[in-house]
């Protein structure tokens, strides 16, 4: 995917997405904000993981996708049991936690250790291969040379 | 506590201060250039870089304060605590960029990319560096006055005597061994970390019988009183946000996460890495220490609240004493691995901001004022006295001004975002992040961390930080986007394009 002349848009919209979250955070609207907050890191993954402005699809496909679904079903979870069973202790537990906060343990923080750290592995020559390094360091040098010569 | 007990804590713990010491001694061989002492850069495997890095992340308060915050107000500081796919997440968004900008120029400091990226602009690497050492100071203060509080209450020390002997040593070996020895101390003090940690969380099962029973105590035990502590408990607690208002459990989870990238601490180890390939390598090893370290402290709040429930123990009347009232329940073998681990935390992230403090003041500063050393050995031992002097004055500082560094504590995390992001994550993510942007985009965030530091109250719940963070990145965004682009150099191009 290339992303070109989307850059400024993206950096725009990351710009925008802090504005938004903090006034959301100003009226206790968290819950978008947390939504949103996916989308920040996301749009900042995308950018990191581009080379040369193409964005690697098989990257996407896995982990970013399957991780902001991971993390926004994480946090739709732990808010709908927390307003189940607000003041109340719950008649059921996830692996011994409050079903609120097994998301957060399952989901948020070992679903996304898994995902993007597992994809991260997986996927590494999307996100930088050896031959883009070495290409980088030959070019780095080429134009070192040229300096040189050229004084 | 009996006496006997003390002393093999003061010895375990003191000889866990000896082989840091010698570490870092051993380390002193191994720096031959200014890049090195400095920077580290390109000299370590992903295992030392990733312990090293969680090392320094999780300082003395994740291991005191989160105790105390999840025991107090639920599990809202969980967010944080458990943000182990932020390493990840930070090596996917910068980490080629960063280590790619250390093979266009020389780079041992978070001036020098600076300098490279933004044409040696000397406003924006003297801004940059201002906040970031009002960041680092603030850090430091807070982890000597935590690791000399620490044998003070246990021992009745005098906390200028423990200061002077615990982070006299570590000033020593860092001013000596500068980031070489720094980086490796840390990598050391995160495996203490990390072995207490998985000891902790075995005993947390034995002692409780598993999160099951916590949530049923937690539920149930109503008000607990002792003396004139009371200690209230409820469901409400144990779910995801605990009691705080829910804004702070959406900002506790972004600003940790996304804010990683923005770490000092985390940025200079990108460059210190030997191979930037083993860079997913680094994120599994960091995340993976993290993910212990960030457990402990949730099994110790979760040990603490279970034993206060249940009456076994009494109502804690400072909650971050949560984790030394947990671990002296457990027993010796407990306590020989909490303070250690704690002294540990102390100690790595006052390494960490001790060589970034001096590096700002002996590197960066200097050359943002257009002074330039005449060789890398007279930078170096300028770099050694004033590594020297910031720990003394800090130490001093620490120990004698209580009100100030409880005001500098708030600083810290947030302050060092909003100094970095403007410069490296705008800034190395898009070609269009200008110098007049960056510029004012520093600008407002120093203003606007001064003023808050003054007492500047904002709306809502949310911590200050992040509307600071927000300003400084939407002024450097909208002043880029309206005015011309800098001229880039074929070779930072080639960064950017990376």
């Amino acid at each position: 995917m290339d992303i070109q002349g989307k850059r400024t848009g993206i950096i725009v919209t990351i710009a925008l997405l802090w504005g938004a979250i903090s006034v959301l955070g100003w009226y206790e609207m968290y819950m978008p904000g947390l939504y949103l907050g996916v989308l920040l890191m996301f749009l900042h993954m995308v950018l990191g993981v581009s080379v040369n402005h193409k964005v690697s699809k098989k990257f996407l496909i896995f982990p970013l996708i399957p991780w902001a679904v991971v993390w926004v079903i994480s946090f739709y979870l732990s808010n709908m049991h927390a307003n189940i069973f607000t003041g109340v202790m719950p008649n059921f537990t996830i692996l011994g936690f409050h079903p609120s906060f097994s998301w957060t343990v399952l989901l948020y923080w070992i679903g996304g250790m898994l995902t993007l750290t597992w994809g991260f592995i997986l996927y590494k020559d999307e996100w930088l291969s050896s031959s883009e390094w070495d290409e980088f360091k030959r070019k780095v040098e080429l134009i070192d040379q040229g300096q040189k010569g050229g004084r | 506590m009996t006496t006997a007990v003390k002393v093999m804590i003061i010895g375990f713990s003191f000889a866990m201060l000896l082989v840091s010491l010698l570490i870092g001694l051993w380390a002193k061989r191994k720096v031959n250039t200014a890049k090195e002492y400095f920077g580290g850069t390109g000299l370590f495997g992903p295992a030392a870089v990733g312990l090293s890095s969680t090392a320094a992340v999780a300082s003395a308060f994740a291991l005191v304060g989160v105790p105390g915050l999840l025991y107090s107000t639920g599990n809202a500081m969980n967010f944080w605590m458990l943000s182990s796919a932020a390493f990840a997440m930070a090596y996917i968004i910068l980490g080629k960029k960063i280590r790619a900008m250390a093979e266009i120029g020389e780079v041992a400091s978070l001036g020098d990319i600076s300098d490279l990226r933004f044409n040696n602009n000397r406003l924006i690497k003297g801004l940059m560096s201002v906040i970031i050492f009002l960041g680092c100071i603030a850090y430091l203060a807070a982890q000597i006055k935590a690791g000399s509080e620490l044998f003070n209450n246990l021992l009745g020390w005098s906390p200028i005597v423990t200061g002077f002997i615990i982070f006299g040593v570590l000033t020593v070996y860092t001013a000596i061994s500068g980031e070489v020895g720094g980086l490796l101390t840390q990598a050391f003090q995160g495996l203490v970390m990390v072995v207490a940690g998985l000891i902790i969380i075995v005993s947390f099962f034995v002692i409780t019988g598993g999160f099951g029973n916590v949530l049923e105590v937690v539920s149930n035990a109503g008000t607990i009183t002792a003396g004139d502590v009371s200690k209230s408990f409820g469901p409400d607690f144990m779910n995801a946000w605990g009691i705080l208002p829910k804004s702070v459990a959406m900002a506790w989870v972004i600003i940790p996460i996304l804010g990683t990238v923005g770490q000092p601490q985390v940025l200079t180890r990108m460059y210190a890495l030997k191979d930037p390939k083993d860079m997913p390598k680094l994120g599994l090893y960091a995340g993976l220490a993290h993910m212990v370290v960030g457990f402990f402290a949730l099994v110790v709040a979760y040990g603490a609240l279970y034993l206060v429930g249940t009456g076994k123990i009494d109502p804690l009347a400072v909650a971050d004493n949560a984790i030394f009232a947990y671990a002296d329940y457990l027993g010796l073998y407990a306590q020989l691995f909490v303070y250690a681990a704690v002294l540990a935390a102390a100690m790595s992230s006052a390494s960490m901001f001790l060589t970034l403090s001096g590096n700002i003041i002996a590197r960066d500063l200097p050359s943002a004022f257009g002074k330039e050393f005449k060789s890398e050995e007279k930078q170096m031992k300028v770099a050694q006295i004033t590594i020297f002097g910031i720990g003394i004055l800090s130490i001093l500082f620490s120990l004698t001004s209580a009100e100030m560094v409880a005001i500098l504590g708030t600083f810290g995390w947030g302050t060092l975002m909003s100094g970095t992001f403007p410069v490296f994550i705008i800034g190395l993510l898009w070609k269009g992040a200008n110098s007049k942007g960056v510029t004012v985009g520093l600008l407002l965030s120093l203003i606007l961390n001064v003023a808050s530091l003054m007492g500047m109250t904002w709306p809502g719940a949310l911590p200050w930080y992040v509307n600071v963070i927000a300003i400084s990145i939407l002024a450097t965004v909208t002043i880029s986007l309206f005015t011309k682009e800098d001229h880039m150099d074929e070779k930072l191009d080639l960064v950017m394009d990376l």
